[in-house]
């Protein structure tokens, strides 16, 4: 039954994909579209509830055609990745999907044979928390882009050709994809999901096929297939040294001989650093974001970047006792964590503030998987799914908004809580979400600070306590911009599609349902994967902390929703401006030649002191250091052993 | 074992927090305006002058810009109580930092829904305050953990030592940001209560009457309770360190009455820049030394 239930998971995206490719009536793909979503949405709550608190289970399945099937899919989308090397004159990308093409011919050739996986696919809690976050949001993303690629359809000039249909098969083979990264217990299956995944976010950031898009797509790409090479030859080492294909089997291994499993390690780190796009590859996920915003989205959110955080937490045991691995993951995600807050303030642009907050949770988790003790992976899968809910319903609230107000920079939305009521509510909830306490992603970096301190982080901790200082700024004049009241505004929130206020819905009813729901979910889900995995129960914060969490959580909803925005017993006067108010309810006033001036406000950026320019040669080049430095330590020590 | 206990001894000491703080607060800050005036050679108001400012705003018309000002400063004030509340309760000193930086995010918002211009300038500075003096303060409680095994408060009651003997770098650290916690020149840029210094005052600009009493009580209570941060340093598992925090917390509140009379404004570049350098210098340092040996 749950071998069925997990094939289900895996096929049916893929099936959908197949017709949706076909369908071009936008009637019958809403149906298609917003039936399956809900079937992949049951099908993974389903499977869940069913394995709920369970340990690992294993499934004895290995098949030599499934593997030389996904060798030739790995195949086909080097070459598919070549064609548009060629079509767009890119050598770098060609280059490296040849070189892409040949390890995996030898792999399969030399390595591959001989070396069986018992137990091809597994479950554990952390599978099931993947399986519901890409389940319930990435589904909810695919049911959003319904209304939003309506709007962006209209929006494209006269007679240019429909490529939705491309578009949204896209998506639905990238949760197929997602689903067989987190099933898989053989790597070589796993490393197919990875460049699935890899190839679809290429297509898809390229979709509107403009120069940058071009551009931007060609970026992911390259950086991408050097994680997939890297991951690749760790293959190589594990199958020819260690004679194992297995995740489990690998992880196991490392944690008991770490100075045989460094070399992989640091390899299938690297993997799982470019697809989590930490620096020096994070600007991948920055050039992102020209795709349509349910693209954004589904990246940030649920899929892609959460494939390498997944692998690296995977991975955690084995960087809890090898040194190089360990110190490259914990400095590049801690350094990520720190700059890309800073950058994060000197940003008007809302999907770029969106994006550079990504990259720096990210590399909050990162850094936790390389710490890698119990507590830390307490806190890395709270902070993997606090992210997941509260970016993806901010990724879909600037898309709404964008396509009413017209823009997606922050200092357009002023008064955006008069103009857009709802969605301004809704946005405001995902921002208090992803920085302050007594949310859940605050709760989760507070257990990070906690882990660190415990485990005598110095440097991490002092990461975490400035980035946090600059997550603070950022996040708390976006709010404030949102907060402006005035009397006068226009209400535009009347066009907003159907299927978009049903995504926004979910994931906000699922932010709540989360942060609320803290202490159970820990015990649930959280707690029995630590276990599984240790054999220890780690919690970071005491279960009467995480109810008072709770409670103030569900007190801040209630005046979110209920209290803000209404009249009140108080009478009403105009702001203070200095002098008489030429117009009530703006802020016009009589200036000195007794005509009517405005007075206008912008946020701070502090362009100077956190501007890309200072601060991302600082970040590129010490991370480099820090991978460059690892890799040779590995291959060093790797010769040291005489292996 | 559910934790509910927690939630409920904490919830009774947010309601005793309730009720003394303001009390203790509303000494202090006349005994602030009292020196204040010696330091100046002025005689000064009576000891209850705040007291009796705060029951005048109560009686004065109930006007506001919008419906959410008040509510935003409501939400400020609960849950600066409730960070007293777990404070004294002996629960989780970085939960109790957490909810202190709510209730300024809370105190920022309603300044900003406001839509004046000068309150946005304000809440924009006072953003800023937030940033500066964030992560010396998250060292401080880092500090304490490490120092006192625990970051539950009641922890200090069985140390042989208060935790100054080995955090007293953290504690300089954080008398540097209490300067701008307490909104004390040379760091009162979001709001002072010098009118030499600004013609309009900031972040509570729109606010009058008895919202503006809320914001003024709300003051109180954070006074009192970042004195009792301070405090902490001092206690140990004998009881009379309680009387000797209690003076220390004093001195420093006479210290920083002192400062405040006797430095002028900074831009905001020198506040970011100093306070940085003041966590990473006696805050990291400190830890990073305690965390080596």
């Amino acid at each position: 039954m749950i071998v069925e239930l997990l094939a289900f998971l895996m096929i049916f995206p893929l099936v959908v994909a197949a017709i949706l490719l076909v369908v071009r009536s936008n009637g019958a793909r809403k149906v298609i579209v917003g039936g399956s979503a809900l079937v992949i949405a049951v099908a993974s709550l389903a499977l869940v509830a069913l394995y709920l608190g369970a340990g690992r289970v294993e499934f004895a399945f290995s098949s030599e055609a499934l593997s030389l099937a996904c060798a030739a899919v790995d195949i086909a989308l080097c070459a598919i990745v070549i064609g548009y090397a060629v079509r767009y004159k890119n050598a770098l990308a060609g280059v490296l999907a040849v070189v892409m093409i040949a390890l995996v011919l030898v792999f399969e050739a030399f390595f591959a044979h001989g070396i069986e996986v018992e137990h091809g696919f597994y479950l554990d809690s952390l599978t099931l928390l993947m399986v519901a976050v890409i389940g319930v949001v990435g589904s909810g993303i695919c049911v959003y882009a319904l209304g939003y690629m309506e709007d962006f359809q209209a929006h494209e000039p006269e007679g240019s050709k429909d490529r939705r249909p491309l578009f949204f098969a896209l998506m639905f083979l990238f949760l197929s994809a997602m689903y067989l990264i987190v099933f898989s217990d053989n790597m070589a299956w796993l490393l197919t999901g990875w460049e699935v995944t890899t190839v679809c976010s290429f297509l898809l950031i390229g979709y509107t096929k403009t120069d940058e898009a071009i551009r931007n797509s060609f970026r992911q790409i390259i950086m991408n297939m050097i994680g997939g090479i890297a991951f690749v030859l760790a293959l190589f080492y594990t199958t020819g040294s260690l004679g194992v294909l297995s995740l489990e089997e690998f992880v196991a291994l490392g944690n008991a001989f770490p100075a045989v499993a460094a070399l992989p390690a640091v390899l299938l780190a690297l993997a799982g650093i470019t697809k989590a796009a930490q620096m020096p590859f994070h600007t991948w996920l920055l050039g992102a974001m020209v795709a349509p915003t349910p693209t954004s989205a589904l990246l940030h959110s649920s899929t892609m970047v959460k494939a390498g955080v997944f692998l690296l937490l995977k991975l955690a045991p084995v960087f809890a006792v090898s040194l190089v691995p360990s110190v490259m993951v914990v400095l590049v995600g801690g350094i990520t964590f720190l700059l890309c807050s800073f950058m994060a303030i000197s940003q008007s642009n809302a999907k770029r503030v969106l994006a550079y907050s990504t990259i720096a949770n990210l590399g909050l988790i990162t850094a936790c998987a390389g710490v890698g003790t119990p507590e830390a992976i307490w806190a890395g899968m709270f902070l993997l799914l606090f992210h997941a809910v509260a970016k993806s319903l901010l990724f879909l609230c600037v898309g709404t908004a964008e396509h009413h107000i017209g823009s997606r920079d922050i200092e357009d939305m002023d008064l955006l809580f008069e103009r857009m009521p709802r969605l301004a509510r809704l946005m405001m909830l995902g921002i208090m979400c992803m920085f302050i306490a007594p949310f859940g992603m605050l709760v989760a970096k507070w257990a990070t600070l906690v882990t660190f301190v415990n485990t005598g982080q110095v440097a991490l901790i002092l990461l975490l306590a400035f980035g946090s200082a600059a997550t603070f700024m950022f996040w708390a004049k976006w709010l404030g911009k949102l907060a402006g009241i005035a009397s006068d505004a226009e209400n535009v929130e009347g066009t907003v599609h159907r299927s978009e206020w049903i995504a926004t819905g979910v994931m906000a009813a699922l932010i709540i349902l989360c942060c609320v729901g803290m202490p159970i979910i820990s015990w649930m889900i959280v707690e029995p994967y630590v276990y599984s995995v240790y054999g220890t129960l780690a919690q970071d914060i005491s279960n009467g902390n995480l109810w008072m969490a709770a409670i103030m959580c569900a007190f801040i909803v209630i005046v979110l929703f209920a209290s803000l925005g209404g009249q009140g017993k108080a009478r009403r006067v105009d702001v203070y401006l200095a002098g008489v108010t030429a117009e009530q309810g703006t802020r016009r006033f009589i200036n000195s030649m007794s005509g009517s001036s405005e007075a206008t406000a912008r946020n701070w950026y502090m362009d100077g002191a956190f501007g890309e320019k200072t601060i991302r040669p600082v970040g590129e080049v010490c991370c480099s250091v820090i991978i460059v430095t690892a890799l040779a330590a590995a291959c060093a020590g790797m010769l040291g052993l005489g292996l | 074992m559910y934790g509910f206990e927690t939630v409920a001894v904490t919830i009774v000491a947010t309601l005793v927090f309730a009720v003394l703080a303001p009390i203790v607060g509303c000494l202090l800050s006349g005994l602030d305006r009292k020196i204040s005036a010696r330091m100046q050679g002025r005689v000064g108001p009576p000891l209850l002058q705040p007291y009796y400012d705060v029951r005048k705003l109560m009686g004065k018309e109930n006007a506001a810009v919008n419906g959410s000002e008040g509510v935003y400063v409501t939400c400020a004030f609960v849950f600066t109580l409730l960070a007293g509340g777990v404070f004294f309760a002996g629960g989780n000193l970085l939960l109790s930092v957490f909810l202190i930086t709510l209730s300024a995010l809370f105190f920022i918002m309603a300044a900003y829904c406001t839509r004046s211009p000068y309150a946005e300038v304000g809440a924009a500075r006072e953003t800023l305050q937030v940033m500066s003096y964030e992560p010396m303060v998250l060292l401080m409680a880092v500090g304490y953990f490490i120092a006192a095994g625990t970051f539950d408060t009641a922890g200090v009651f069985s140390l042989d030592a208060p935790v100054v003997c080995t955090i007293w770098g953290v504690l300089i650290g954080f008398l540097f940001v209490l300067t701008i916690k307490l909104r004390k020149s040379p760091f009162d840029i979001s709001m002072s209560h010098h009118a030499h210094q600004e013609i309009v005052r900031g972040v509570t600009t729109e606010m009058s009457g008895p919202t503006l009493a809320k914001v003024e009580v709300m003051h109180w209570c954070e006074n009192v309770l970042f004195l009792a941060w301070t405090a902490l340093f001092f206690v140990w598992g004998n009881p009379i360190s309680l009387l000797v925090a209690v003076v220390v917390a004093l001195l420093v509140y006479f210290l920083e009455i002192f400062i405040d009379n006797n430095f002028a404004r900074v831009k905001w570049q020198a506040m970011l820049k100093g306070a940085w350098i003041v966590a990473l210098v006696f805050g990291g340092v400190n830890i990073a030394v305690l965390a080596f040996i």
